[in-house]
């Protein structure tokens, strides 16, 4: 995907200007409320008109002020999963389903990889088909709402809040299936959330506003190492969110191995202890958070000690704020650490030093619900 | 009952379904853009709408009179080209009920309409939704309720319309003398009493029928958009 974006809208007393190019497949916008994240994701499907401006996808001009083109929100094939699911209150679920397929049968698009049977079963919403929308749950009715937009076969799918409102247990359900989305279909998306947590499950590309401005942009790890992002980053509830695959449980010790997917170096990948989860299946997909201040560092191995997990890495970065500072560690897989100025004075932290990463394996808190490792194609 | 009589329930009956048919395309449109649409000469269009409700209905007939009649404007140029005679036909029952009754059926509309959440409307248009396609789809079938009452206060208006009716259209018994007007030339005349209180209960059955069946028409179909009904 190739997103360019340079407009300017103003609604009231707010103004939001974005220049900017979004190239991953996935990007995250995060931003505290108010930030203008909506408005941007309204403007990118045409229910907001910029000021002045150009939206280019991919070859498409979908806004272009000087020349006046604006394409009507019909025809620019840019899907949107609301908040609040928004789904056809006078049809069933699978009405809702069937609506989009006709639209973009009607439109000449079958993707087979699209096709109603497969989006069903990606999405497990056999049983809800027959359904109204009064009669799901909040997190049914996104999960209709997702079908209903991936059944569309926008060339973008915008995701306004995915998960807002929903309750930690049905956010979990839901993730996985947003996952499987992002990997079986191949269409870009946009996802818009106060909750990092949530973006990091899709991606580690981020977009953050505020204010109405775009106030850094890219990989979170390189965003956690420039001032500005790092302070509204943290505001937020800076996490680390690892992507994991189970590798065997001991129940008599009441321990879950893992290890990383995204391995980011040449050091021996690290095995992860968490408490037991058995109901993830060896070889299973899943994702465990993190908190930087759950990390303690040392300068080896500690024996004697409750902490499971030691893992020995090095630090690439550090990043000084007024009252914390923050270390990226190289464990096989890259780890926020947040520590205070005299621990780092303390044990004279400095960027290259091998450090051991030391967190009980209660302090890692993993997804319930794993995801198989090859989605059903 | 006697024929006569027959024949005016059957007559009222007609020209109130007439009424809705005639009805039903202009005032969904009216009152979708008056809900949603703002153009330069909005207000003068709510006014002229709204001015057989707010007139005396005789007023209306003897409007309709100046201009559909063979004297008026269109209605000249209707008997001379076309060789069609308006007034003092039941067609001339039906235009009066028509104008009375638009003002309900296009309030009702605009109301329904209005209520009609527009973000819905936005979801459907970002699957790639066409304008006409999410009024055919969306906006109709969710103001559905709003559409059904607006058809029947129409209905009823109809079957009710006394003024303007025999201002324009006149008294013509088989013709143009539907029930309201049955009833009043009955009290008129020497022993009418009988006949004229038989037609009172069929007039009433009638009503009473129509909004009964409006009821549970919208009660289904609010229950199908989620309501309790």
């Amino acid at each position: 995907m190739n997103l360019e974006l340079d407009i300017r809208v103003t609604r009231g007393a707010f103004r939001l200007e974005v220049a900017s190019r979004l190239t991953s497949a996935t990007t995250g916008i995060f931003g505290p409320s108010g930030a203008g994240k909506t408005t941007l994701l309204h403007a990118l499907a045409g229910l907001v008109r910029p000021d002045n401006g150009r939206i280019v996808l991919d070859d498409t001009v979908l806004f272009d002020s000087s020349r006046d083109v604006s394409v009507p929100v019909h025809k620019r094939h840019v899907a949107v999963v609301f908040q609040d699911g928004r789904l056809l209150p006078h049809l069933t679920a699978a009405g809702n389903l069937r609506y989009a397929e006709g639209l973009a049968l009607a439109a000449g698009l079958r993707e087979p990889t699209l096709a109603f049977d497969r989006i069903v079963q990606l999405l497990d919403l056999g049983s809800l088909l027959g359904r109204r929308p009064h009669h799901l749950s909040g997190g049914e009715t996104r999960r209709v709402a997702l079908g209903r937009a991936l059944l569309a076969q926008p060339r973008l799918l915008l995701l306004d809040e995915p998960l807002a409102g929903l309750d930690h247990a049905r956010k979990e359900q839901l993730l996985p299936f947003l996952r499987q989305a992002q990997l079986a279909t191949g269409i870009p998306m946009v996802m818009v959330s106060h909750d990092l947590g949530e973006i990091l499950h899709l991606t580690d590309q981020v977009m953050l506003l505020r204010d109405g401005r775009v106030i850094g942009q890219g990989n979170l790890f390189d965003l956690v190492q420039q001032h500005e992002p790092l302070a509204v980053l943290r505001g937020a509830g800076l996490i680390n969110v690892l992507r994991l695959r189970v590798r065997e449980h001991r129940e008599d010790w009441g321990i879950t191995f893992l290890e990383p997917l995204d391995q980011t170096t040449a050091v021996a990948p690290p095995v992860l202890k968490a408490s037991l989860h058995a109901n993830l299946a060896p070889g299973a997909e899943t994702w465990a958070m993190l908190r930087p201040e759950d990390v303690a560092l040392a300068l080896g191995p500690v024996e004697r000690i409750s902490m499971q997990n030691q893992l020995r890495g090095r630090i690439h970065k550090i990043v000084r704020t007024e009252s914390r500072t923050l270390c990226l560690v190289d464990v096989g897989a890259e780890l926020m650490v947040d520590v205070t100025h005299h621990t780092a004075d303390d044990m004279a932290l400095v960027e290259g030093k091998a450090i051991w990463c030391l967190f009980k394996a209660q302090a890692l808190t993993l997804g319930t619900s794993g995801t198989s490792s090859s989605p059903a194609n | 009952m006697t024929p006569a009589e027959w024949e005016a329930l059957w007559l009222s009956v007609k020209v109130a379904l007439a009424c809705v048919a005639v009805l039903a395309i202009p005032g969904l449109l009216l009152g979708w853009l008056l809900a949603r649409k703002q153009f330069i000469g909005k207000h003068v269009l709510v006014a002229l709408i709204h001015i057989p409700l707010v007139v005396p209905p005789v007023v209306t007939g003897y409007l309709l009179l100046l201009v559909f009649g063979s004297r008026g404007v269109i209605g000249q140029w209707l008997e001379s080209s076309l060789g069609f005679s308006l007034a003092f036909t039941w067609k001339a029952a039906v235009l009066a009920s028509a104008v009375v009754a638009m003002p309900l059926m296009v309030r009702s509309v605009a109301i329904a309409v209005e209520l009609v959440d527009r973000r819905i409307e936005d979801s459907a248009r970002t699957l790639g939704a066409s304008p006409l396609r999410v009024l055919a789809t969306v906006t109709l079938p969710l103001a559905a309720p709003g559409i059904l009452s607006g058809l029947t206060l129409a209905f009823a208006r109809s079957l009710g319309e006394f003024g303007a009716t025999i201002t324009f259209a006149g008294s013509i018994e088989g013709e143009t003398r539907t029930l309201p007007l049955a009833i009043y030339n009955c009290i008129q005349s020497v022993g009418g009493d009988a006949p004229a209180l038989r037609l009172v209960v069929v007039s009433v059955l009638v009503s009473a029928a129509a909004m009964v069946v409006s009821e549970i028409l919208a009660r289904r179909a609010r229950r199908r958009l989620g309501g309790t009904g």
